[in-house]
């Protein structure tokens, strides 16, 4: 019987129940669901490298002899150790795109995983294994054969299969962010299929370190052990395409873990008031109970089971949707960027626990509210709650008071009798206001960072990336062809009191292309004989001007102590700046490895690769941030979901309270507007208060997701109007939503019946 | 027929010191088995204080209440529970029916607390609402609900009906069904029924009247030749 009044009365009160049902729903739905998103990229990327046996150090360097690579596997903490000849080449394709060629030794390290055709086979010398995406895009297949040259060497042979490699779960060929398969790929061949007889001079070695061993610690035996020839050691960590994806991951990580966080705990609120006015509103029932003989733990039971079934439905429902609906969202542009062998969501054991923290937290809170009413005796509890004390505030001893009407009078008494109900509106608004400002400002943040980037920083029309193989009067031609600057970009590693990062290095010849800018955007110029460093950078390190870094070059062991001569802000490379006269002086030599120019270049040059214009790299960056955009709008939605929810459960929560009240003041012969306008001021006030303090906390947690963002990207954090305008706006509207709502109450409250209800 | 309930100067206080107020002060009284008892008595006199002692839904500060020859003060609250359970049926003034459950559940709901709870249907049928069993209370007239919630107290077979103003929200027409009906289950089913009342009418149809004012017994009169309440005259 208990079991039926249970359905029924949530029948009843459908509004309020389904809120819980939805708090509970969307708190975990939301959480398990970009949960799902990014734990499913982490364990799939984490069993693609496990699966393939992906190095820990690619060690780069120049003829790795047999005897070296024993000497490197003999070494403690090294596990495996396997050589290969990577070298540029290009293939006899539409558009001559470039062709990395792995030429292996042995496949036992960073083996590839095969998509069509038959897997590597290093006896088979006539064969070689392609890039799956590459094929794709110049449709080739398992069974063709394919030209390539490599030196001015040619050398064709047949597509046995195509494969992934984790290695390049993200290709780019340096100039541009978003991957373009069909001109830039990857193939392995056996080193028997190299088109010379020779002995190979292998260029690197791949290494597998003991697990739980940090690369950095084992660099110097390493180094040794392959007598000095080394040029890069690249510690996982450090390797691109390795870095670009876990840095993803950790952004969708950041959104991912601090906004469910927040929407549970509104989720909480929510449930915990609708909870504990149900229960009061049913307290004549529980002395009733009582007074049949009912046993307390039963008529506990009896309550406590309507927040356990409810948020067991929302957030088991929650938990089982999220996962399978979320990530499909993400997935589809994210493939465009990344190549992984499997896309999907992955349940983690945390979504459970999030589902079971949410309902014990649900039953907690319908305990602690059913708890209150049993304690007393069953004659009490049959009897109404004695009204509360008023007693005089403060401010009503002030002449201030005397001034005021009825309205804001009744308002302020009202709301300080209510503390409770109060603060539980002022605190879901501020959580719906947090919410929205937050989602609000990353995308502000997201698009100022483009602006900044393609608007303030990037002056020129068109990049061209120089080739490898590029003669010194190819460039030059290039340069004066398109009135080009040229520039040098490099990867180096910097430390600075212990720290030691992996940064970007760009030394400019006279560039008047890239305009450099302060820590508030605005635009400087920087020093031409010194080192300039990224204020991020610098932040990491913990220097500032006048302070000394150390850094060198991958690919070169020369470390040189420079002092930072400026700190200027960069949106999306960190790292250091310098001339190219002040980078000779240091003692490097200057190559370009792009060429930046005023003009719109739609020509080819020999040693140039394609040429990309604002446009193309504007729509990389849009491709690149979509998947963080699409996190943004969804956090959106859900908050503005979840304002609703608060804000309707709240009115409703006050209107059920101040129904006897409302009821006497109409018998009085008040008109039903000036009570819509008591109710309406009274959540005005208390939306503005919420609102207010919401503003801050939205603040707060935009930082902290911006400094969960990973070491690249640098956001800055403004308050603009603007959003605070379209918050309070949502904010306010929503609210005055909810009191239209409650207008039709007002005009249809039965004053006979509810003022006869309570004995 | 023996004593069933006796109050041996039983009081309830309520706050401490200066405001302390008796709301029963040192009552007395007996009631025999079967009795058919009105406890009169204006506002505020103590009527329910007293009433919601002997079912056991408030506890006294001094004295004894002995209900079959046991005294009940003192008992915890699992104690007062299991003795509700089983030996009082309440009829409360706004029949207090659970609005969610129909006519035959709320009966029904009896057999959740005792195991020999009366057949929900037959008891409905016994106050004439077996063609409402499948009503919820709010389709229901006041009357109609004041006699289920009677079939409700009766279901359990309690030792007796404790029914505080079950008359109260009711036209006197109504009144005097329900209040037969209350009659009916001491005359014929010797049921202890106990009425508390400001309306003095009743006291005409009442076995024995308790008077109660300022928190004491005023007078306990029997009443020899007590009249059918149908006879009395309102």
């Amino acid at each position: 019987m208990l079991f039926r009044k249970m359905l029924r009365d949530m029948g009843h009160h459908k509004a309020q129940f389904f809120s819980i049902f939805l708090m509970a729903f969307l708190g975990v739905f939301i959480y398990a669901g970009i949960g799902g998103e990014w734990i499913g990229l982490r364990n799939n990327s984490a069993a693609y490298y496990r699966d393939t046996n992906l190095a820990d150090v690619w060690v780069y360097g120049s003829t790795f002899t047999d005897r070296q690579q024993k000497d490197v596997e003999k070494l403690g903490n090294v596990t495996g150790a396997e050589r290969c000849l990577v070298l540029d080449g290009t293939a006899s394709l539409s558009g001559t795109p470039k062709l990395s060629l792995h030429f292996l030794d042995t496949d036992t390290i960073t083996t590839s995983h095969l998509v069509r055709g038959k897997a590597v086979d290093l006896s088979d010398k006539d064969s070689v294994w392609v890039d799956d995406r590459f094929a794709e895009a110049h449709s080739l297949n398992p069974g063709d054969s394919l030209t390539m040259t490599l030196n001015g060497i040619s050398l064709t042979k047949k597509i046995a299969g195509t494969v992934y490699n984790p290695e390049y779960v993200y290709l780019s060929n340096g100039s541009s962010v978003t991957p373009d398969f069909s001109s830039y790929g990857y193939a392995y061949l056996s080193k028997d299929a190299f088109p010379v007889p020779q002995k190979l001079a292998y260029n690197e070695i791949m290494l597998t370190l003991k697990s739980g061993t940090d690369a950095s610690s084992v660099e110097s035996t390493v180094e040794k052990a392959l007598g000095g020839n080394v040029s890069v050691y690249l510690a996982r960590k450090d390797q691109p395409s390795y870095a670009m994806f876990a840095e993803e991951i950790d952004q969708h990580k950041a959104m991912g873990s601090i906004f469910p966080l927040a929407f549970l705990a509104i989720a909480l609120l929510t449930m915990m008031t609708t909870m504990t006015r149900i229960v009061t509103a049913q307290r004549t029932q529980i002395g009733t109970l009582k007074a049949m003989g009912f046993q307390q733990g039963r008529i506990l039971r009896h309550y406590v089971s309507y927040g356990f079934w409810l948020s067991l439905a929302g957030s088991v429902l929650g938990a089982a949707v999220g996962p399978v609906t979320l990530p499909k969202l993400f997935y589809p542009s994210m493939s465009e960027f990344y190549t992984l062998p499997e896309w999907g969501p992955a349940l983690d054991p945390s979504f459970y626990g999030m589902a079971a923290v949410t309902v014990a937290l649900c039953t907690f809170v319908t305990w602690l509210a059913c708890h209150n009413v049993l304690k007393d005796t069953p004659a009490e509890t049959l009897r109404p709650k004695s009204p509360k004390k008023v007693r005089h505030g403060v401010l009503e001893k002030t002449a201030f008071w005397n001034r005021l009407g009825f309205n804001p009078r009744w308002n302020l008494r009202d709301a300080a009798r209510n503390r409770v109900r109060s603060v539980m509106a002022v605190v879901g608004v501020l959580g719906c206001t947090a919410l929205l400002m937050c989602a609000f400002d990353m995308n502000s943040a997201m698009h100022s960072l483009k602006d900044w980037q393609f608007g303030q920083i990037d002056r020129f029309e068109s990049k061209l990336s120089v080739r490898d193989s590029a003669t010194d009067a190819q460039i030059a031609n290039a340069l004066k062809e398109t009135s080009g600057q040229a520039v040098l970009e490099s990867a180096i590693e910097i430390k600075a009191n212990g720290v030691k990062k992996s940064a970007n290095l760009t030394a400019t010849d006279h560039v008047t292309l890239l305009q450099a800018t302060d820590t508030d955007r605005s635009p400087i110029s920087l020093p031409e004989d010194g080192v300039s460093l990224t204020s991020k950078l610098a932040d990491q390190l913990g220097v500032k001007a006048g302070d000394k870094i150390t850094w060198h070059l991958y690919g070169g062991e020369k470390w040189v102590t420079t002092p930072v001569a400026r700190i200027y802000r960069d949106p999306t490379v960190q790292g250091i700046r310098l001339t190219r006269t002040h980078f000779e002086d240091l003692g490097f030599p200057f190559r370009a490895t792009s060429i930046l120019s005023p003009e719109k270049v739609t020509q080819k040059f020999a040693g140039m690769d394609n040429v990309q214009n604002t446009a193309d790299l504007t729509a990389g960056w849009d491709s690149m941030t979509a998947s963080m955009m699409k996190m943004i709008v969804i956090l959106i939605t859900a908050a503005a979901v979840m304002a609703v929810v608060v804000l309707y459960n709240l009115g409703l929560l006050s209107f059920t309270e101040m129904e006897r009240e409302l009821a006497t003041l109409k018998v009085m012969g008040m008109k039903s507007g000036r009570l819509r306008g008591l109710l309406l001021t009274q959540n005005l006030c208390l939306s503005a208060v919420g609102f207010l303090l919401g503003v801050p906390a939205g603040q707060w947690l935009t930082d902290m997701i911006m400094s969960m963002s990973g070491d690249s990207f640098d956001m800055i954090n403004v308050l603009t109007p603007e959003n605070v305008l379209l918050s309070l706006a949502i904010t306010f509207a929503l609210s005055i939503f909810v009191n239209f709502l409650f207008s039709r109450k007002i005009r249809r409250l039965d004053m006979v019946a509810s003022l006869k209800g309570a004995e | 027929m023996g004593e069933i309930i006796e109050f041996k100067n039983v009081t309830r206080a309520y706050g401490t010191g200066e405001h302390r107020l008796l709301a029963v002060d040192h009552i007395s009284f007996s009631i025999q088995e079967g009795e058919f008892v009105v406890i009169l008595g204006p506002s505020g006199a103590g009527k329910s204080t007293l009433l919601n002692l002997l079912g056991g839904m408030d506890y006294a500060t001094e004295g004894e209440i002995l209900v079959n020859g046991t005294n009940i003060v003192g008992y915890g609250d699992d104690e007062l529970t299991e003795y509700r359970a089983k030996n009082v049926g309440f009829v409360f003034q706004f029949y207090n029916l659970i609005p969610t459950l129909t006519s035959f559940e709320n009966v029904a709901l009896t057999k959740n607390i005792v195991k020999t709870a009366f057949d929900a249907r037959e008891i409905l049928t016994s106050v004439g609402l077996g063609d409402h069993a499948d009503q919820f209370p709010a389709q229901l007239s006041g009357g109609e609900q004041q006699r289920v919630s009677i079939a409700r107290a009766i279901a359990k077979n309690p030792t007796m009906l404790l029914c505080d103003e079950p008359t109260g929200a009711l036209d006197s027409e109504t009144g005097v069904v329900v209040l037969t009906l209350l009659q009916k289950m001491s005359r014929e089913k010797g049921k202890t029924v106990i009425i508390v009342t400001h309306n003095a009418a009743l006291a005409q149809a009442a076995d024995k009247v308790i008077r109660v004012k300022n928190g004491k017994i005023r007078d306990v009169t029997v009443n020899e030749s007590p009249m059918a309440v149908s006879e009395v005259n309102w």
